[in-house]
């Protein structure tokens, strides 16, 4: 069973309804992309994997079982999650931030440090970062900080939330070469959420195409691009690649 | 003076802490208990101390232990403390039993209020020393002797007399208003402050004022009290209002002390004490007049706070007194209401009656809420930081509250999304970001507390309200200017302190985030 699969997924704020019994089975140690126009639900989609959102109506299975509400931090300990604006915590150093989640689950030091070690040379930052707090980073270091942090415990999953989206053209594309190397060295089934359809095509393997709370399409890159499931597939690619 | 001031006054600050053990409060409130002295209590008046002082020395010439607890703040203090126990006697007026106390209807007779305070709350009035501290029309002696005046009937015919009486008499129905109606006056007299009243009669600026008739002060500007021939104003009598159960020869001895004292000479005594005679050779002068003390006691020499020149020792105790108030209130405070702020923070909306709760708490003015505990805890050091304890609670709930609300939503988000347990978000994520606004919070609340505990004397607490509460009672500016000079720095060292203490705690960066 794929790690992650959605059955009649349904999500409504109110009375506005986010997603609508979206079923779906997530290909496991690829990157699946979510992309789509703005309130198409993408966040939403993301967030019921990792139990922020509860679905309205289905199940939402990670790990081959349903999500247990009541042990959520247990399950998001092996998920990794990453978000816009990098979300690390100001009062803690970069060691810190990187570590917090090893120390809490009781690793012991030394590996604590061997871990931080190779997270941060493979996304290139030097070791002397590691005592400095993220007010002192610029935004592409913290956003590789917040990588770090993400991959710290190895999980075999990884959720990205719009993670490179307030960065500078040349910082993203460093960092989405680094991305690409990451998973090449540690494959694991990640889920994407980005509105950049270029990005979504460079990184992920697989694409979900959301409209308003429904899948358009879901499948390779190429195919989509070359086989548009209806109009609002083609049109959105044909907008989005324009530019 | 409470020997465990001296014992903390020999203390370095450091070692401040470790004094300020509960049990320490303990002995402080049940210190009269194990040797059973006679404790005296009194309003912080001069006429109250001087009462009381007399009363504590005649006690003693017959040998009997006594502590002096004076200084007490006010009627419902007093009261409540007598009630509690925590007092033995205090002087006392009939007129103010009458009203404040019993608050009966109309005019009652001596016998039913004695029969009343026996039944409600077991005390007992002595025999009235004799004279009675009652609202009177004050005149300067030229004028009465120029226009042949006696009683306050002796007015009517001098509609150009000018009146001027302080604020509470003038509004009240047992002051001005209703003396007007009885005595058929017509003058439209003027509002000020009563302090200005002699001295403006003095400099011929004002020809009449409302005066307490046993006003050390009258004596000073020479000014004679109009006779109240339809008799208006109720009768004050003062006497020692005693719980009823205190030893029989006790009451017999200040029953000695009945019918002794005339206005004239209560008038006189409170003039000395005025002028700067200390309180115990005023009444050992007064009880020698009247040939009342044996000698057979050697007299004790009281250390009370109507010290002359400046007593360092002594306010050095009350600084130490009044930051172990501070502190302990200060500590309790922080370990409810950081909690309780998280409490809120984490309910959310269903919580907001505590904060409500608090913010009441606040609006309460200090010296009822230390009027309040007295009931449950007595007077002294206790009910002093019980009051403190409940103003520090909402500064600190309330910042602590608002600064946890006030944390960036992605933080959250991430602290949730990467697996943390509510707790391990509490501890390592949302109070080190909240902290220097909770910081300041407890800043608030220390400062607060500082200035709140110079009315802890007024229930016996000490501390550097001492000073503050006998230079008011004294007029004595500079012995007010001992308490509040150094309640004033030392406030100013508190934020001093919280700002190093802020530096050390707080990252810079955080810092600069939490002050812009």
């Amino acid at each position: 069973m794929p790690d992650i699969v959605f059955q009649g997924v349904s999500k409504s704020y109110g009375k506005e309804a986010a997603l609508q019994d979206v079923t779906v089975a997530f290909a496991d140690g690829v990157t699946t992309a979510v992309v789509g126009p703005s309130g198409s639900g993408k966040s939403t989609l993301l967030q019921l994997i990792n139990g922020l959102v509860r679905p309205t109506a289905g199940t939402v299975q990670v790990f081959g079982k349903p999500i247990d509400y009541s042990r959520l931090p247990h399950l998001r300990g092996q998920i990794g999650y990453a978000v816009q604006g990098t979300g690390l915590f100001p009062h803690l150093t970069v060691e810190k931030n990187i570590t917090l989640l090893a120390r809490l689950v009781g690793w012991n030091a030394e590996r604590i440090r061997r871990r931080a070690q190779e997270l941060m040379e493979r996304v290139g930052l030097p070791w002397t970062f590691a005592s400095r707090y993220p007010h002192q980073l610029s935004g592409g270091q913290q956003q590789r900080v917040g990588l770090c942090r993400a991959m710290m415990l190895q999980p075999k999953l990884f959720l990205l939330d719009e993670p490179f989206g307030a960065l500078d053209p040349i910082t993203r594309n460093e960092i989405q070469e680094e991305f690409l190397r990451l998973q090449q060295s540690e494959p694991r089934t990640i889920v994407l959420v980005t509105h950049d359809l270029r990005e979504a095509l460079r990184l992920a393997q697989r694409l979900i195409i959301l409209e308003r709370g429904r899948i358009a399409q879901h499948g390779p890159g190429e195919e989509i691009v070359n086989e548009p499931a209806n109009e609002f597939v083609r049109h959105f690619f044909q907008t989005r690649l324009k530019a | 003076m409470q020997p465990s001031k001296i014992r903390a006054c020999a203390l370095p600050l450091l070692a401040l802490l470790v004094t300020l053990s509960p049990c320490h409060l303990v002995n402080l409130s049940t210190y009269a208990g194990a040797l059973s002295p006679i404790v005296i209590g009194c309003k912080q008046d001069v006429e109250g101390q001087v009462l009381a002082e007399i009363m504590a020395q005649l006690l003693e010439d017959r040998g009997f232990a006594v502590e002096r607890r004076y200084s007490l703040g006010g009627t419902l203090i007093c009261f409540e403390a007598l009630k509690r126990r925590s007092i033995d006697i205090y002087p006392e007026y009939s007129g103010t039993v009458e009203q404040a106390i019993l608050q009966l209807p109309g005019r009652v007779s001596h016998a039913q209020m004695r029969e009343e305070l026996g039944r409600r709350f077991r005390l007992e009035m002595l025999d009235f020393f004799g004279f009675s501290n009652t609202y009177a029309l004050a005149m300067s002696r030229g004028t009465v002797e120029r226009l042949g005046l006696k009683r306050i009937s002796d007015l009517t015919p001098h509609p150009e007399l000018r009146f001027g009486f302080s604020n509470e008499f003038l509004n009240r129905d047992d002051g001005w208003v209703g003396l007007a109606k009885v005595y058929g006056l017509s003058a439209r007299p003027v509002g000020m402050e009563h302090a200005l009243t002699y001295a403006a009669i003095h400099e011929r600026k004002l020809d009449i004022t409302d005066a307490y008739s046993t006003d050390g002060d009258l004596k000073k500007f020479d000014l004679v009290l109009l006779e109240d021939d339809r008799h208006f104003f109720p009768a004050y009598l003062a006497m020692p209002l005693v719980r009823a159960e205190l030893d029989d020869s006790v009451k017999r001895v200040l029953e000695e002390l009945a019918g002794k004292m005339t206005q004239d000479e209560m008038q006189r005594l409170n003039q000395s004490v005025q002028e700067k005679k200390s309180l115990h050779d005023v009444a050992a002068q007064f009880l020698r007049s009247k040939g009342l003390l044996t000698g057979l006691q050697p007299s004790s020499r009281p250390e009370t706070a109507v010290e002359r020149s400046i007593d360092w020792p002594f306010l050095f105790r009350c600084a130490l007194t009044h930051l172990k108030l501070t502190i302990l209130a200060l500590l309790a405070g922080m370990v409810v209401a950081i909690p309780l702020g998280a409490l809120v923070h984490r309910l959310g909306p269903v919580s907001r009656p505590i904060l409500y709760v608090a913010g009441v708490l606040q609006t309460i003015p200090s010296i009822a809420l230390l009027a309040f505990m007295i009931p449950i805890f007595g007077i002294g050091a206790k009910p002093a930081v019980a009051a403190l304890f409940l103003y520090s609670l909402l500064p600190i709930l309330n910042n602590t509250a608002t600064a946890l609300l006030s944390i960036d939503p992605v933080l959250r988000k991430v602290s949730i999304g990467m697996g943390l347990t509510p707790w391990q978000r509490l501890r390592y994520i949302e109070l080190p970001l909240a902290a220097p606004t909770i910081l300041a919070g407890i800043k608030t609340a220390a400062v607060i507390n500082i200035g709140t505990a110079t009315l802890a004397a007024f229930i016996g607490a000490g501390g550097l309200g001492e000073p503050i509460v006998t230079g008011l009672a004294l007029n004595d500016p500079g012995l007010i200017l001992q308490g509040a000079v150094p309640a004033a720095l030392l406030a100013v060292v508190t934020e001093l302190v919280f700002e190093l203490l802020q530096r050390v705690v707080v990252p810079r960066h955080l810092l600069q985030k939490a002050t812009e």
